[in-house]
């Protein structure tokens, strides 16, 4: 996976940021650039596989509860269709375009993320007020929020490079960052605050911020972790789960335990798609946050592998196209959706197999959840858009 | 970099969850996917040394429910109430009572009530075999039998005794089902048969047992007494041939909500209960002396003694009296056979006495007082004897006619079994053989012998002299013509909070035939009885008449001097 040679990157940068307009002409002159099709089909294949693994994990629970083997098949199937029609509209817009996009995003995240503490507005689920709905169609606006943020934070670094050097010209960035979080830790929801904090911080990393600017927010950070978990107590009583699930099997322990039980009866090879056993309704939220479990009972180890493989191809290319975007901006922000989708396919896989406390996150593309869904491909949409602008770029440089 | 290592930290601890922990946690996640029938094992039969049943079963049935699998709640709690004899309302409450994953709605029900069930193919309501245990001669020899649980498994008796071999092993049907019970489509149940116990062959005779319930019954109520009991042995080998404890209960209608009153009545007393045996308790004295005399042991009274006609002895300061006021000369100048006859408690004082107190306790522990039978019967009483090194001589006059010691009415049977068959002690037992259902015999329980008593010579000239009894002395209420019965009576009062209850006495006889080669021996004990009171009147009389029945039932001949 290349990672970025931080101090050369910012020096490329912004030599490369004078030609800006110059670009910008012949990026619209080549329109229709294949771009980066093993990502995308990639991108694609996973979502749709996400599709056919939430129909195999929520059929029964969905049988039982809705009367309909295929309600969340059915959901799951309109997020995929709408996500592959906003990820390859957007994909046409030319990229610089968000560059402006970045304040208004921020601001209207960050009124969702506001709007789910209004009764009647917001809705509640397992405890916390984590959506909004309108009617029947809800959303889930910490969603949106981590790629405003990605979008902000690139436009706002890519506007002066400069900033970054110095702790005060990181301040809005961190503002921003600190905002959302706040606003979904009191959702509450842990999980998705700490991905938005790794988030930032992997922004500020990739951006080029100096190393004793990036301690001065992470030292801080990594101490109000411990803070965060006294502060509820039902943090406190997962940890202790986690540690022995079988100490509570029917209270706390009961996710992890049943994970692990549904991870086991996979073995190497799995029990065979469609045949997982801990789908009839052992395994809570198997159909969004476990669904892995489900993907690696029935497909076994070795289909965990081919996943994460294919996850983490996902990845490689899109820090590739990040790679070798020609201007800050568009480095900034593929790398920071490809950083979410990392992290986030990372914080999912090290719950389901009990190396982490048990959270709600979902697995990006894969879980159900139609905000999520259409979000991250929308998300892989511009990264994909990118690597169309480059390849662009490229082709007329060698036809010079 | 960051991002790769901890995506190989995860597939490490996949591969490790997945590939190597998988048999530890498949073992554990098995249970959850799967929901149990039981299969009920057949509890193993209980019939007499003869084949005839007295412990059986009843094929019944189970009704199960499961309250998230029933889809018509109000159509099963139809269907169920008028089938089963239930209150609509209860059956309905049962099957949406969610919080259980598994009911049962009625157990030990009929097959036909099942069967009108069947039919109607109802969601989540299961039936499985189910046993009731049938008692078919209802109270007989019900201590003995014992009673099982609700859930068959065995609580006093012999159902508790042998419950491991009679329980069996339960099988099960095992469905795949979902979290909260509701089996899959087309998923396929598995069947673990169940294993059914095995039988038992008891050493009773029902006919015997009967026979004695009947008549123990019957001095029950003439003398209006507290309690009957009475104990059948065959002294050659210690079988139990019957065990009558009154007053009794149904076994098929166990008084279960009164516990002090099933406490009472399903308690075995002539196993756990201990009394002061009274004369009966010469027998062994008796023994003890004639072994002592044989051997020559110059301490021992021959056989030839003649013993002071005094009507009392003093032991260390206190004065022993005779029962009798030895007014009519009866009691003068006895010999050790008149003494018998006459039961005079002076003359076995001074045979306690003079075998001092080493001698006489060696007899009292080879005949097993203080000690177990070895009976396989749980819950017996070892009784009450002084300790040796604290025993005083006022103590072990009294012993000498059986009071100052507390026995349970099986050890002195025994004992007397012994000392009257050649000297063999056997530990009683109540169960012959243990059989399976195809009558082949799994074990077939030997009798138990602990030990010599006496020499067979001193057993012989006991016998004799208790033949004496009956033909001459005290318990000749007990004398069948040409059937050489032997035996020994025995009237003690009853002591309450340390001092002689008056008026309570527990008159008892200790019966046997033949004389010369003994095959029956009775212990009959009368607790309490009002009016006349003693063993000669009271108990002999009842002796006689289970003895002559036994004669009738197994047709037996005089016997000849000769034999």
């Amino acid at each position: 996976m290349p990672m970025m040679r931080r101090g050369q990157r910012v020096k490329i940068r912004t030599s490369k940021l004078k030609a800006a307009p110059a670009l910008k002409k012949t990026a619209e002159r080549t329109r229709g650039g294949k771009g980066d099709l093993f990502f995308l089909f990639a991108v694609v294949f996973l979502a749709a596989f996400g599709v056919v693994a939430v129909y195999s994990a929520s059929s029964y629970n969905a049988e039982v509860q809705y009367g309909d083997a295929f309600y969340f098949f059915k959901k799951q199937l309109l997020g995929f269709v709408l996500g592959l029609a906003g990820m390859i509209g957007i994909a046409f817009v030319p990229y610089q375009k968000f560059k402006k996009a970045g304040i208004p995003a921020l601001v209207v995240a960050l009124i969702l993320l506001a709007l789910v503490f209004i009764p009647g507005v917001g809705k509640s689920n397992y405890g916390a007020t984590r959506w909004i709905g309108f009617g029947s169609f809800t959303i889930q606006p910490s969603e949106l929020a981590k790629y405003a943020f990605v979008l902000f934070t690139a436009g706002y670094f890519a506007k002066n490079p400069a900033r970054m050097r110095t702790f005060k010209g990181t301040l809005p960035v961190l503002g921003a960052g600190i905002a959302i979080c706040v606003l979904i830790m009191l959702e509450p929801n842990m999980s998705v605050t700490m991905c938005v904090a790794a988030l930032m911080i992997g922004m500020l990393f990739l951006g080029g911020t100096s190393y004793k600017t990036l301690a001065s927010i992470c030292v801080p950070a990594l101490l109000l972790v411990p803070v965060l978990i006294a502060a509820e107590p039902y943090r406190l009583q997962r940890l202790s789960a986690f540690m022995n699930p079988w100490a509570s099997p029917k209270e706390e322990g009961y996710q992890l335990i049943q994970s692990l039980y549904a991870l086991g009866n996979g073995n190497f090879f799995g029990v065979g798609l469609f045949n997982s056993r801990q789908k009839f309704r052992f395994l809570p939220f198997s159909e969004s946050d476990f669904i892995l479990s489900v993907i690696a009972e029935e497909t076994g180890f070795f289909g965990v592998l081919i996943l994460f493989a294919v996850i983490g191809f996902v990845v490689w290319r899109g820090f590739r196209i990040a790679n070798s975007c020609d201007n800050f901006f568009g480095y900034l922000l593929v790398s920071g959706i490809v950083l979410a989708f990392a992290v986030q396919s990372a914080l999912n896989a090290l719950v389901v197999s009990g190396c982490i406390p048990p959270t709600g996150l979902p697995l990006p593309l894969i879980s159900a959840g139609n905000t999520s869904l259409i979000v991250t491909m929308c998300g892989m949409g511009i990264v994909y858009g990118v690597s169309r602008h480059n390849q662009a770029r490229k082709f007329i440089r060698y036809s010079k | 970099m960051a991002i790769a290592f901890i995506f190989c930290i995860f597939l490490a601890r996949f591969f490790y969850i997945q590939v190597i922990w998988e048999d530890e946690l498949n073992y554990l996640a098995l249970d959850q996917w799967t929901r149990e029938i039981p299969v009920v094992a057949g509890r193993g039969q209980i019939v007499d040394r003869n084949g005839e049943l007295l412990a059986g079963n009843a094929a019944s049935y189970s009704v199960f429910a499961r309250a998230n699998a029933v889809k018509d709640a109000d159509g099963c709690a139809e269907v169920l109430s008028s089938a089963l004899g239930i209150s609509y309302e209860e059956v309905l409450k049962k099957l949406t009572d969610k919080s259980k994953s598994e009911i049962s709605v009625v157990r030990h029900a009929e097959k036909s009530v099942v069967e009108k069930i069947e039919g109607k193919n109802l969601d989540g309501v299961y039936y499985a075999r189910d046993n009731t245990r049938i008692y078919p001669y209802g109270d007989l020899a019900c201590q003995l039998i014992g009673f099982t649980s609700f859930d068959q498994s065995g609580s006093t008796g012999v159902e508790q005794y042998y419950n491991k071999y009679l329980a069996g092993e339960n099988g099960e049907i095992l469905f795949e089902s979902d979290l909260v019970g509701v089996d899959l489509k087309g998923a396929t149940a598995a069947y673990v048969p169940a294993t059914d116990g095995l039988n038992l062959k008891l050493t009773v005779d029902y006919r015997i047992q009967s026979a004695a319930e009947e008549r123990m019954k019957k001095v029950l109520e003439e003398s209006n007494a507290k309690g009957a009991r009475c104990v059948v042995l065959d002294p050659r080998d210690g079988s139990v041939l019957a065990m009558v404890n009154l007053p009794s209960y149904d076994l098929n209608d166990i008084p279960r909500d009164d516990l002090s009153l099933l406490n009472d009545e399903s308690r075995n007393r002539l196993v756990s209960d201990i009394y002061e045996p009274g004369s009966t308790f010469k027998i062994v004295t008796a023994a003890a002396n004639i072994e002592e005399t044989l051997k020559g042991n110059a301490n021992a009274l021959s056989l030839d003694h003649i013993y002071p006609s005094s009507r009392t002895r003093t032991v260390d300061g206190t004065k022993i009296k005779c029962w009798s006021d030895h007014a009519n000369g009866k009691h003068s100048n006895q010999t050790l056979a008149e003494a018998l006859n006459n039961s005079c408690n002076p003359c076995f004082v001074d045979i306690a006495l003079s075998l001092g107190k080493e001698t006489f306790y060696r007899y009292l522990t080879a005949f097993r007082f203080g000690k177990a039978t070895g009976v396989d019967f749980s819950g017996e009483a070892i009784g009450m004897l002084l300790p040796e090194s604290t025993v005083q001589n006022c103590d072990l006059a009294r012993i000498g006619f059986g009071q100052t010691i507390a026995v349970t009415p099986l050890q002195l049977a025994a004992a007397a079994a012994s000392a009257v068959n050649g000297g063999y002690y056997y530990a009683p037992r109540i169960v012959n053989e243990i059989y399976s259902s195809d009558n082949s015999v799994r074990e077939k329980i030997q009798p138990n012998l602990l030990g010599r008593t006496v020499s067979g010579e001193a057993s012989e000239i006991l016998s004799s002299m208790l033949e004496g009894v009956v033909r001459d002395g005290s318990g000749k209420h007990a004398y069948i013509e040409g059937y050489r019965v032997a035996g020994k009576t025995g009237t003690a009062q009853k002591y309450e909070n340390g001092v002689i209850a008056q008026g309570k006495y527990v008159s008892s006889f200790l019966g046997y035939f033949p004389a010369n080669a003994p095959r029956y021996l009775a212990l009959i004990i009368v607790d309490e009885p009002q009016g006349s009171y003693y063993g000669s009147t009271v108990a002999a009389p009842c002796a006689k008449d289970i003895f002559q029945k036994i004669i009738e039932i197994n047709r037996l001949e005089p016997f000849t001097e000769e034999i």
